[in-house]
C-alpha cells in the first residue's frame, strides 16, 4: 500500500522532521530563519543562497526529508520520483521584490526574475537530486489532501514509483510548509486524506 | 592594495547573493565562471553586467568584451579602467 515514509512541517519558529523540532528559530540572530537552519543542518551548497524563499523552503524541507529516509534517492531510477507541490500565493513575494528591483529607476533583477515562476522550487530540488520524473505545481485556494490524492493516482498508475508532495505557503508575513514521501510499503501511515491533513498539523511535542 | 579590486570583490558578493565567500576568498586572477574558481553561471553573468552600470555607470552591449572583462576581477578591474579613461 502507499505509504507516508517521511515528513517535514517547517513554520515561522519551528521546523519538524517526522513529528520531532530539529530546529527552533533563534530570535535576534542576524541570520533569516531559513538561513538558520541551513547552517544548523552544516549543508555545502552555496546556491541556498541564490534562492528565493519559496526555493529555499524547498530546498531545506527536501533535504531534511531525504536525511530521515537515507537511500531514497538510491532507490529509484532518476525519473520515478514525481513532484506535486502547490501554494496559495504563488511566487507573489518574490514578483513583489522583483517589482521593486527597478522601480526606483534601477535595473531589474535578473537573479530575482528567475524565481518569478512557483515551479522554478520543483527545478531546484530535480536539479540537486537529478530526479528527472514527473512534477507539478498547482496554485490553490488552501491545502487540500485531497488534490495530493488524486494526482498522486495519476502519477503512480503511470510510471512513477514515488512522490514527494509539498504544500509551500511562504510569504514575508508566514511560514506554512509541508513535505512529505509517499512510497509502496507493506506497513506504515497510510497515504489517505485523513492522515495527510493530520501530519500537515503536526504540532512539536513539549 | 588595489581598492577597485577590493570594491569589486565587495560588489560580486552583495549582487551575487555569495553569501559564503569573503573578500579574502576571491583571488584577483581566480576565474570567474569556471568551477575551479568562482563557479558563476548565465544569471550571474546578467548580474554582473547590472552590477557595472550600478556601481561604475558602466553599460556593457558587446557580448564578446563582456566575455574578456568578466573573466576575473583582474579583468573586470582593467576592463572598468579602460572604459572610465576612454
Amino acid at each position: 500500500m502507499k505509504v507516508i515514509t517521511a515528513y517535514c512541517n517547517l513554520r515561522a519558529d519551528e521546523c519538524l522532521v517526522n513529528g520531532k523540532v530539529v530546529a527552533r528559530r533563534e530570535v535576534g540572530s542576524e541570520d533569516s530563519w531559513f538561513k538558520q537552519i541551513y547552517k544548523q543542518q552544516a549543508w555545502v551548497y552555496p546556491k541556498f543562497y541564490k534562492m528565493d524563499m519559496l526555493s529555499q523552503a524547498g530546498y531545506l524541507a527536501s533535504e531534511l526529508i531525504k536525511r530521515a529516509n537515507p537511500g531514497i534517492s538510491e532507490a529509484y531510477s532518476d525519473d520515478e520520483i514525481a513532484l506535486v507541490f502547490a501554494n496559495a500565493s504563488s511566487s507573489a513575494d518574490t514578483d513583489r521584490r522583483f517589482i521593486q528591483s527597478y522601480e526606483g529607476g534601477g535595473s531589474p533583477s535578473p537573479s530575482l526574475f528567475v524565481y518569478t515562476l512557483p515551479n522554478i522550487v520543483l527545478g531546484e530540488i530535480a536539479i540537486l537530486n537529478k530526479w528527472y520524473g514527473e512534477n507539478m505545481f498547482a496554485v490553490l485556494p488552501k491545502f487540500v489532501p485531497g488534490f495530493y490524492l488524486d494526482y498522486s493516482r495519476i502519477l503512480l498508475a503511470s510510471g512513477s514509483r514515488a512522490l514527494l508532495g509539498g504544500w509551500l505557503e511562504v510569504t514575508a508575513g508566514s511560514t506554512d510548509v509541508f513535505l512529505f514521501m509517499v512510497e509502496e510499503k507493506e506497513s506504515g501511515t497510510e497515504f489517505n486524506e485523513e492522515n495527510l491533513l493530520h501530519l500537515s498539523q503536526t504540532v512539536a511535542a513539549y | 592594495m588595489d581598492s577597485l579590486k577590493e570594491d569589486l570583490k565587495k560588489q560580486i558578493i552583495e549582487q551575487l547573493n555569495l553569501e559564503d565567500l569573503t573578500v579574502a576568498d576571491i583571488a584577483d586572477d581566480a576565474l570567474l565562471f569556471n568551477d575551479q574558481g568562482l563557479g558563476l553561471d548565465s544569471i550571474d553573468a546578467l548580474e554582473l553586467i547590472v552590477l557595472l552600470e550600478k556601481y561604475h555607470g558602466i553599460q556593457l552591449t558587446n557580448p564578446e568584451e563582456g566575455k574578456e572583462a568578466f573573466k576575473s576581477v583582474d579583468t573586470m578591474a582593467a576592463y572598468i579602467r579602460k572604459r572610465k579613461a576612454a
